[in-house]
């Protein structure tokens, strides 16, 4: 019976696959309505106000509750939301949505043009942490009617387009968030979207319940009657709490890799690796290169090359990753951002080329074999960010540098690293984002040393040739002149090596089997969850 | 008149602990000033980078800029008002805070403090009656092991037995959030989800308790009293529980008063084994996001809390042995 069901559905599915476009739901198999889904996320938010906070956490929960204007397939490519057509005209400087109509927020007022101008000139651009950055160029939206939104660019800024899903710039309304201070508003932790969840209840310390959105203005959607997320302290309970199936996701390193290795063998689980495409961490080592030996080239170089990029994936990210040597994910290869024509340090010799390097750069190795002694700040994030860093010590210690390690939490790391600029070398991971004007420029164009703003230009690399190449492409609308500009940037900043890129993270998402569809996009959990359902 | 005067001693007490409790908040608050970082930063952080005008907004808002004796006497201001202040991180006051996670707190210690003393108090009494049997030996040996073992490691264990291997309990949580149970229904699943908690923390203090209830109950035996009650030919069992018990209960109870406070350390790691939503997870938070609004709160609170208990310890006291009278006043 089973079988014969399953071809029949195979069957229904090819037609189907023939009708069905960017936004209609992928018809996979018969989607079932009901059920509830238990999504646990690590650490509880502070907040679930999405449009002041940007962590990983707030992400996860509020982008059930609000839409964005834009969705977006796995090219990266936009696709309509409650933006249902735009049209780019004068060079790139006006940017014309049509909005989609009948939508109604949870409170069953109607969306209107006036929410999107109140959203992004009121919240987004004046206290959203990147908004500041992304809309900068947008002078006025204008609003001839309620479904049109004109936005006024003073320059091209291609980047803003690829900021406007549902995570990165949630539209609010304006009758509730209009009134009252944004920055301390009472609705932050009580939302109301257009999404296709409504906030139900917070427990802190245990869960937040959102409940199906009967009016959702994709019709049938979604399919859960229920998502709750979780909140489970404990790492070896979180994969306990999986495995048990009283919890049915997890992702951005929720569970270790370590465990996830273990789940993966069970058979009630998942892994999905898709669904991290509009993020694209990218793991770096930072050199502090205003602070000798770290301001000659051959140094930074030669830690470049001793570190064995597919031995760190392996050991430290149990194959949840993949070598790199630049600053731009292979996730922007659609794009053509992505350039692998760059010098390579990923190479079998690594460490013969670092020990010539710094015999070159005047650090000869002394009677007991080191040249010079450093401090490893670790990165404060968990398990395998020590293990690396412990890895990094030993990969050091074959090219005579003599590194203690030293581990602080994250608040005084970041002080260290991004205020008082008093380290040596130590790690991070920042994301791309979706788009390389919004997370890759920051950590080494010069505009971004700015002590006390974190996960920016800590290195303090400067390059006028970098800086101006970089500032050409953030306005340049045809992608082929940017992809061109992009290839020299990275060519130029991987040999200049002010910081050692080493691998892209694949994080990892463990799902329960009887749920299906839950990543159906490049925001992965960052998703509504409209179509995700329950067997 | 003896009722009048316990009362009388317990407001004293109550009015002496102010002063106390004052103190505690200062030398916390300066003890907070010493941690590198603050929330700004942390906020910041989390937000995956921001521009530095965004932090300096940030910090002008949560006063942060003040020079650091004006935050402090802005906060004993407030704290007299009986104003905890507001927590900017989770965006909500922080006497809401804590209230929320209070009664899982408590909830979780109360039950903790039943099982551990009264656990405690039995088997320390049964392994001084069956002192230097294979039983003693047995409840020894238990006890040091598991006053040795680390709690984060016995709370694992019993999830990976009692939940996942015989599926008895829940891995963690409070209660089944996907039910949503309501009535006696949610009481009986709360209690369902209390159990393998409560083992966890009580473990370790049931055998301190019992390791101390042997060795007092053992040196009460030896004691003339009790020599004068076995010729005044009084029956064992009479003579234990009339006479023994009571006088042994004496430092397991000075202990467990004392204890209230180690209880809440310990929570620390018991609820966020098992995700319990109390306040020792909300501090252990706080404190790594520089929220020092909400940790001198929960600071705040547990002052009065060990003042509180250590008064009712001395009530006790009272009730237990009629020699020891409430003076002072």
């Amino acid at each position: 019976m089973r079988p014969d069901r399953r071809l029949a559905l195979a069957g229904i599915t090819s037609l189907l696959g023939m009708a069905g476009t960017g936004l209609m739901p992928q018809p996979a198999m018969a989607q079932r309505r009901g059920g509830t889904l238990v999504l646990v996320v690590q650490p509880e938010p502070p907040t679930l106000g999405s449009y002041i906070s940007t962590a990983l956490p707030v992400g996860q929960v509020a982008t059930k509750i609000y839409d964005g204007l834009l969705e977006y397939d796995f090219d990266l490519k936009p696709l309509p939301s409650l933006a249902e057509s735009w049209t780019v005209s004068d060079g790139g400087r006006t940017v014309t949505f049509r909005l989609r109509s009948g939508v109604k927020f949870h409170d069953g007022q109607p969306f209107t043009s006036a929410d999107v101008q109140f959203t992004v000139m009121e919240v987004l651009k004046k206290v959203h942490p990147r908004g500041i950055n992304t809309f900068s160029e947008v002078t006025a939206i204008e609003t001839p009617d309620p479904q049109t939104a004109i936005f006024r660019l003073t320059r091209p800024a291609p980047y803003m387009m690829m900021a406007l899903s549902g995570y990165e710039s949630p539209i609010l309304p304006k009758h509730v968030f209009g009134q009252g201070d944004i920055r301390s508003h009472q609705n932050a932790n009580s939302p109301v979207g257009t999404g296709p969840f409504r906030f139900v209840q917070w427990r802190r310390g245990e869960f937040v319940r959102l409940d199906r959105n009967p009016d959702y203005w994709k019709p049938g959607l979604p399919y859960l009657d229920r998502i709750v997320v979780r909140f489970i302290g404990d790492t070896g309970t979180r994969a306990a709490a999986l495995e048990k199936g009283e919890a049915h996701v997890a992702g951005f390193g929720a569970v270790p890799y370590n465990d996830v290795r273990r789940l993966e063998r069970l058979p009630n689980i998942r892994i999905e690796t898709r669904g991290y495409e509009m993020l694209s961490p990218v793991v770096e080592l930072m050199f502090n290169t205003r602070k000798p030996p770290f301001d000659n080239v051959r140094v930074r170089q030669a830690i470049s090359f001793s570190i064995d990029r597919q031995f760190v994936i392996d050991n430290m990210w149990f194959g949840f990753g993949k070598p790199t040597n630049g600053p731009i994910s292979s996730n922007f290869a659609p794009s053509g951002f992505y350039s692998a024509d760059v010098m390579n340090y990923n190479v079998p010799d690594g460490v013969d080329r670092a020990n010539r390097l710094l015999d070159e750069a005047g650090f000869p190795r002394r009677a007991d074999g080191t040249r010079f002694e450093i401090v490893h700040d670790i990165t404060p994030y968990g398990e395998e960010w020590r293990r690396f860093g412990e890895y990094t010590q030993q990969a050091l210690a074959r090219i005579g540098i003599k590194a203690s390690l030293r581990y602080e939490d994250v608040a005084t790391w970041l002080r260290r690293v991004y205020t008082d600029y008093d380290y040596d070398v130590s790690s991070n991971s920042l994301f791309n984002l979706a788009d390389p004007v919004l997370g890759v420029h920051r950590a080494f164009h010069s505009r971004f040393i700015r002590p006390g703003t974190v996960f920016v230009n800590g290195v303090r690399w400067s390059d006028p040739r970098a800086d101006e190449l970089m500032d050409q492409a953030t306005i340049e609308p045809d992608p082929r002149k940017r992809a061109e500009l992009y290839t020299e940037i990275q060519k130029i900043v991987v040999a200049a090596a002010p910081l050692a890129w080493t691998h892209e993270i694949n994080y990892a998402t463990v799902l329960d089997r009887r749920y299906r569809d839950v990543i159906v996009s490049p925001l992965g959990l960052f998703g509504s969850f409209d179509r995700a359902w329950r067997e | 008149m003896h009722g009048t005067r316990l009362v009388r001693y317990a407001l004293l007490r109550l009015l002496q602990a102010v002063p106390v409790v004052l103190g505690v908040v200062v030398l916390n608050f300066l003890l907070l000033q010493l941690a590198p970082g603050d929330a700004a930063t942390v906020l910041a952080g989390e937000a995956g980078g921001a521009p530095p005008e965004y932090v300096a907004e940030l910090r002008a808002r949560f006063g942060l800029d003040q020079p650091m004796l004006v935050q402090l006497g802005l906060y004993l201001k407030n704290i007299l008002l009986l104003d905890l202040g507001y927590s900017f991180r989770n965006s909500a006051p922080v006497l809401d805070l804590i209230l929320e996670r209070l009664w899982p707190t408590l909830l979780l210690m109360g039950a903790t403090f039943v099982l551990s003393v009264g656990g405690g108090v039995v088997v320390g009494l049964l392994a001084a009656l069956w002192v230097r049997t294979w039983r003693d030996h047995l409840i020894s040996v238990v006890a040091v092991i598991a006053y040795a073992t680390p709690l984060f490691w016995i709370g694992l264990m019993l999830i990976l037995v009692f939940s996942i291997w015989l599926d008895w309990f829940p891995t963690s949580g409070m209660e089944d959030v996907v039910a949503f149970n309501e009535g006696w229904a949610r009481i009986i699943d709360i209690a369902h989800h209390l159990v393998l908690p409560t083992i966890t923390l009580s473990l370790f203090y049931l055998a301190l308790y019992t390791r101390l209830m042997r060795a007092t109950v053992l040196e009460q035996r030896g004691a003339e009293y009790v020599t004068t009650a076995r010729a005044k030919g009084l029956t064992e069992g009479r003579i234990t529980m009339r006479h023994i018990l009571r006088n042994a209960l004496l430092p397991v109870v000075t202990m467990a008063g004392v204890q209230v406070g180690a209880l809440l350390g310990g929570s620390v790691v018991v609820e966020t084994v098992f995700a319990w939503p109390g306040l020792g997870q909300l501090a252990f938070q706080s404190l790594f996001a520089r929220d020092f609004n909400l940790l001198l709160g929960i600071f705040f609170l547990s002052a009065c809390l060990v003042v509180i208990v250590n008064l009712m310890v001395d009530v006790i006291y009272v009730l237990l042995d009629p020699r020891i009278r409430v003076g002072g006043a």
